[in-house]
């Protein structure tokens, strides 16, 4: 009953929207917070809130900085917590304002922190982060560990160079006969691949910019750090890439945050602020080399056990036969155990049961974006890395794993002026030449200008072309679209259009350096040029707090739909000589299955219990009973057998790292 | 646990019959007729480090999940040289808590260096030439428990970080129980006539399987133990599990791919000291790492899709084929033969710091023989039928180690299920030699530690050839020769740019042009285009590489070789 209440009370609360989300303490987000400030911003939250917020420190970087986790919540026990990472690559710095904007919304309204814990970690490679704040600014992803990039006799001895002095790295092209790029034909400060099988010829060799400090013959192969916090956690970890380390968790950070979050099993649910989205485009599948659990072949060293054939692919469905033989009778065996005892490897696409709330999710989250009006005809945000926190945490934790990129540049519209009753090529296409012709000199002088026809093309010439019979109108939409799709070829792709137009609109053209000479001890002839770094994920600091406002609520939202585990009612049936069936109802009232289908996959969420304590003898069932998955919105019935005849009132208790303890107390017996 | 158990516990001896009684003073030379348990360990390694201090260092790598301490034994003659100028040659054990005598090989591989320096020539070289690290007990929780709580031969393995292996929201609730208070956990059976056992005509404790229609005579009900937390399954849930030689870095998969695993690599914080420490000896070129039981030498990789360059199986058979020959019996083979498994210890010494690993399954249970000609083998064994091959080995017990090795079937009253039997192998058998047969083994097993640090690579330097080709233009070259097996750093390290590679240096002069000799004959070289000056380079095992520099001008040169895990070498001429 106190729970209803509780519940009636919540609902209550859904109706209340705060006016401003950062209406009560004067840190604003109109600037990015540089590592030490976000430490400071950290320490304002926490002393402001001190009875329900705490600070962990929970790795020290190789630079010295600290790595901490803000604690929403400190005065909650036994309630679900979400854990939100922010910036592990270091060079998105408006994904660690998110966290720090969403740790100030949740301690403004009290709306979903009554009962919801919170780990809020802005900043877990702040090494890399404080890049932005320097004088010299690349894009930097490292921390401070020390790696010999490239096995020579020093350490960090090459790195870049500001050769044009103007505080950025940014690109460096030499002229060489052996170049690999071209400048682009219609934009030239665009440089493209040569294509040798249309007969071009590279010009151009490109480089970081930066001079070969060693002598090695290698441009700005060895520079400071490190290893990208970002791409070092142990799900599908690069182990060929030099910045990933050796090993998931060589980094003091990525070691700290997944001790961290072990420790912690009430985390139920892991947002990720960064470059992928997986609100907005769910995870990518498609990979291949995972564990097939369909149809397999049973390893040799189980076959003999198993008698089976390991030379014989056998479908799922007889393999858990045959395991079942194995076992007591009546052990439940899934896929995912026989997966798990056969060793037949790791999932490595997200699970056909996860995609269905993904996607569901993210049309319900363009729609959430249309309604504030927020543009999203963007650039694509960026796929989940190998080794990212994100992948992680869906693959080895088992729990919702959602990412948002805060800011991704606007797409340029595509202008194409249509008035009513325009000739489309389509239509020009299906028409007689008769048609075509009767259609008069200055209109087909139109239409070609409309759809860029060469010069030589003039309405007057086609249309004498067309009545000698050497041109049908089907010919020459032919050639219209190819000479369309040549230019398109020729024009810089949608990415390149898109950054070059928001340097151009938002930063006054400053988002691009112009390629310009400068003097460099290798080369005759080099130019440094290219985008800014951070341009393509890093707003100016003015739109920061609308793009806050508008997108993290939705982080918000998508914790109502986690799964909510409950007793929901109980029925007893006596069967005569102090003997009782007891079935007890257990209600996901929740969107959200427990555990996810990748959490039953790797058996990592920690258990649901029914635990029932009382004066009483079990004929069948346990006193813990492992409640098992539960799906959203279900109830699930637990049976017991009970011998008493003392009419006792027993108890059952829902026990979990994850749930809130529900206690029902039960009368035997009337 | 039940109180009547914890009577028992209390009451009863604990030490299972071959380690009571006077063991002796624990004193240099060390004795290997008995087993260490982890305090004596300590002991044995003090008693060394004080016997000679001026050879080794006593340090604590760090610390075990229950506070203990990791120690490991530095061996080095620092009048031949700084620990870290040598090849390392890195040896331990025990990792798995329950495979002790792992422990005692180290000991004895530490024993024999101390002990025999200066007496014999061989012991004497791999001392003055090599640094040498020794961690005798790696899961020093494991050991402790192992020697201190009952146990079967094959529990106490893992690392103590709790796990709930039965999902029941509790963390190692239900250990087996040693009920009849021997200090070992063995087997219970219970008589019953619909049993698919029977006993054995020639030798009631061994039971065999019924054929089908045939009358059984007992149920075999499992380790000794009850049901501590009353879900109606026996020692579901005991210690860990997390398996030490699956929480390393390289190559780790999470425990739903292989159980074990731990939930992140080096989650077990000893095993993470003894990563660092391993990682800030970059010397170390050769690694052992000693295990119970089969008799094997396993190398990497331990799964079929990762793979080594042929030069490296070259460089591991010069230590594998010949291991084979000092431990008559043992099988040499990728690990993966055997069975797949990812973050293994010898995956991270090889892939991550360029060490040529080893794990040296230690003891044969079919050197435990009870027949008139021990070169012969046994009676065949049908398959799935041990019973001759049961018998003899019961025989040993009986009549080579009197009774030591297994505890006689005797009557339990059983909360659960009444009147039941219990007996079986006891917790120092089956995977550990008896001690009588320790001495042997440890010595084996250590020289083939010792054969491998003999392998190390030991680099000669010599300029031999100088001449003036122009005025003012000197061609030097220069040679560097491996009179040893392993090369001076892994094929697998050059390729992936594990760590530095080897550098030939000039100075002293100024390096027109420099690069590897090709062909000699035809004086064929691969110039280098940049910085001709410093060369980078690996020596393979018993074989050179030749350099040649075109060096402008008059003057003394100095060449210096540098290598991570081979002795640096300096040269000069004058030109």
């Amino acid at each position: 009953m106190i729970k209803k209440l509780y519940y009636a009370l919540l609902t209550g609360f859904l109706c209340y929207l705060p006016v401003s989300l950062f209406a009560q303490s004067d840190i604003s987000f109109n600037k990015y917070h540089s590592p030490p400030e976000v430490q400071q911003v950290l320490k304002q939250l926490q002393q402001g809130n001190s009875a329900q917020t705490e600070i962990h420190t929970i790795a020290t970087s190789p630079g010295g900085a600290p790595v901490t986790v803000l604690e929403i919540g400190k005065n909650l026990q036994d309630v679900p917590a979400v854990f939100v990472g922010a910036n592990f690559e270091g060079n998105i710095p408006i994904s660690t304002e998110g966290a720090l904007g969403l740790a100030k919304m949740l301690l403004d309204s009290s709306r979903y922190t009554k009962n919801l814990k919170w780990y809020i970690m802005p900043l877990p490679n702040p090494d890399a982060a404080k890049g932005y704040f320097n004088t010299l600014k690349y894009n930097r992803t490292v921390n401070n560990f020390e790696i010999n990039n490239d096995n020579d006799e020093a350490l960090n001895e090459d790195g870049f160079d500001d050769l044009n002095g103007d505080g950025l790295i940014t690109q460096m092209r030499v002229k060489d006969m052996q170049g690999t790029h071209i400048v682009l034909k219609s934009e030239p400060r665009i440089m493209v691949r040569a294509d040798a099988t249309k007969s071009e010829r590279g010009e151009y060799k490109i480089f970081n910019e930066g001079i070969d400090n060693d002598g090695d013959g290698k441009y700005n192969e060895d520079g400071e750090g490190g290893i990208n916090i970002g791409i070092s956690f142990p799900h599908l970890f690069p182990y060929n890439k030099k910045e990933a380390g050796q090993w998931s968790g060589q980094a003091p950070e990525v070691y700290g945050i997944m001790r961290f979050i072990f420790d912690h099993p009430n985390i139920a649910m892991v947002y990720t602020l960064g470059s992928s989205d997986f609100c907005l485009v769910p995870p990518q599948g498609g990979r291949k080399g995972g564990a097939n659990l369909q149809n397999f072949k049973i390893p040799s060293r189980y076959a003999r056990m198993m008698n089976a054939d390991p030379n014989k692919t056998y479908p799922m469905e007889e393999v858990i036969e045959k395991v079942k033989e194995l076992l007591p009778p009546g052990t439940e065996v899934t896929p995912s155990m026989v997966a798990g005892i056969l060793g037949l490897g790791a999932a490595v696409n997200p699970l056909d049961e996860d995609l269905k709330f993904y996607t569901l999710f993210s049309e319900d989250y363009k729609k959430y974006l249309k309604a504030k009006n927020f543009n999203t005809e963007r650039l694509a945000p960026a796929p989940a890395k190998d080794g990212s926190f994100e992948l992680w945490a869906y693959y080895h934790l088992g729990v919702p794993s959602f990412s948002m990129n805060l800011f991704t540049i606007p797409k340029v519209k595509e202008e194409k002026k249509k008035e009513a009753g325009e000739l489309t090529m389509e239509k020009a296409g299906e028409m007689s030449t008769e048609e075509f012709v009767a259609l008069g000199e200055t209109k087909i002088d139109s239409f070609l200008k409309t759809n860029n026809a060469p010069d030589r093309f003039s309405g007057q010439g086609v249309i004498e072309m067309m009545q000698s019979g050497k041109l049908t109108p089907k010919q020459m939409v032919e050639m219209l679209s190819k000479k369309d799709t040549d230019d398109k070829k020729d024009a810089p792709d949608e990415k390149n259009k898109a950054l070059l137009a928001w340097s151009e609109k938002e930063w006054q053209g400053k988002g691009f350096v112009p390629w310009k000479k400068i003097d460099h001890p290798d080369f005759e002839e080099a130019e440094v040029g290219g985008y800014v770094p951070y341009l393509e994920n890093t707003p100016k600091p003015e739109r920061i707090d609308s793009l806050l406002n508008i997108q993290l609520p939705w982080l918000l939202k998508l914790t109502e739909k986690m799964p909510s585990v409950s007793i929901a009612s109980e029925k007893i049936t006596d069967l005569g000589g102090g003997v009782y069936r007891l079935e007890l109802f257990v209600e996901n009232s929740g969107y959200l299955p427990y555990p996810i289908a990748m959490g039953q996959r790797n058996n990592q969420p920690s258990p649901v219990i029914v635990l029932l304590e009382g004066d009483v003898k079990l004929l069948e069932g346990l006193k813990r009973t492992p409640l098992g998955n539960i799906g959203g919105n279900q109830v699930k019935k637990l049976t017991w057998l009970l011998q008493s005849n003392k009419k006792p009132v027993i108890s059952a208790k829902i026990e979990s790292e994850v749930f809130s303890p529900d206690v029902k107390q039960i009368k035997i017996g009337g | 646990m039940k109180p009547t158990i914890v009577f028992i516990l209390l009451f009863a001896s604990f030490s299972t019959a071959f380690s009571a009684g006077n063991k002796g003073k624990i004193e240099v030379p060390l004795r290997f007729d008995r087993y260490y348990n982890y305090n004596e360990v300590i002991t044995a390694l003090q008693v060394l480090h004080e016997a000679y201090p001026d050879l080794t260092k006593l340090e604590v790598v760090g610390k075990s999940e229950e506070n203990r301490d990791i120690y490991a034994l530095t061996i080095n003659n620092q009048k031949t040289g700084e620990e870290q100028s040598k090849p390392g040659v890195y040896v331990d054990g025990n990792i798995h808590g329950n495979e002790v005598q792992a422990g005692e090989v180290c000991l004895y591989y530490a024993n024999m260096l101390l002990t025999k320096y200066g007496e014999n020539e061989k012991i004497t070289q791999v001392v003055d030439n090599n640094a040498h690290y020794i961690i005798p007990v790696v899961n020093v929780d494991g050991r402790y428990h192992f020697f201190e709580d009952a146990h079967t031969p094959s529990s106490s393995r893992s690392i103590r970080v709790p796990k709930d292996d039965d999902g029941d929201g509790l963390f190692d609730e239900d250990s087996p129980d040693d009920l009849d208070g021997d200090g070992s956990i063995t087997q219970m059976r219970i008589k019953d006539p619909f049993g698919n056992y029977k006993v054995d005509p020639e030798d009631e404790r061994i039971l065999v399987r019924t054929k089908p229609h045939e009358k059984g005579e007992y149920t075999l009900l499992g380790y000794e133990g009850i049901d501590n937390d009353g879900d109606g399954k026996l020692n579901e849930d005991a210690e860990g599990y997390l398996d030490p030689n699956r929480n390393w870095g390289f190559n780790w998969q999470p425990p739903y791919v292989q159980r074990g695993a731990g939930n992140f690599p080096f989650s077990g914080v000893g095993l993470k000291a003894v990563n660092e420490w391993i990682g800030k000896r970059p010397n170390i070129i050769i690694g052992f790492a000693f295990h119970n039981s089969g008799g094997m030498w396993l190398r990497v990789p331990a799964e079929e899709s990762t793979s080594i360059p042929q030069e490296d199986v070259a460089a591991y058979d010069v230590i594998g084929k010949n291991a084979l020959k000092i431990t008559p019996g043992y099988v040499y083979m990728p690990s993966y033969q055997l069975y797949p498994t990812y973050g293994d210890f010898d995956g991270q010494l090889y892939f991550v710091f360029g060490i040529f690993a080893f794990t040296g399954e230690l003891f044969q249970r079919e050197s435990e023989t009870y027949r008139e000609n021990a070169n012969k083998p046994g009676q065949q064994e049908d398959r799935g039928d041990n019973t001759e091959r049961n018998r003899e080995q019961l025989q040993f017990n009986d009549n080579v180690t009197q009774g030591e090795l297994y505890k006689k079937w005797e009557k339990y009253n059983h909360p659960v299920y009444g009147e039941v039997e219990i007996g079986g192998w006891v917790k120092m058998s089956s995977r550990l030699p008896h001690p009588f047969m320790l001495p042997e083994l440890v010595h084996r097993n250590a020289s083939v530690v010792l054969l491998a640090a003999a392998n190390t690579p030991e680099i000669s330097m010599e300029i031999f050839d100088v001449k003036e080709v122009e005025n003012n233009l000197h061609q030097v070259r220069v040679r560097l020769k491996n009179k040893n097996g392993l090369p001076s750093m892994s094929k697998e390290s050059v390729n992936k740019n594990i760590h530095r590679q080897d550098i030939l240096k000039i100075s002293g002069g100024k390096v027109v042009a420099g690069g590897k000799i090709n062909d000699i004959r035809l004086n064929k070289v691969d110039y280098k285009e940049k910085k001709p000056e410093v060369q980078f380079l690996s020596v393979p095992g018993y074989g050179n590489v030749e350099y040649q520099f075109l060096i402008e001008g008059k003057s003394e040169i100095t060449v210096e070789y540098e290598s991570l895990k081979a002795k640096n070498l300096k040269t000069s001429v004058k030109l």
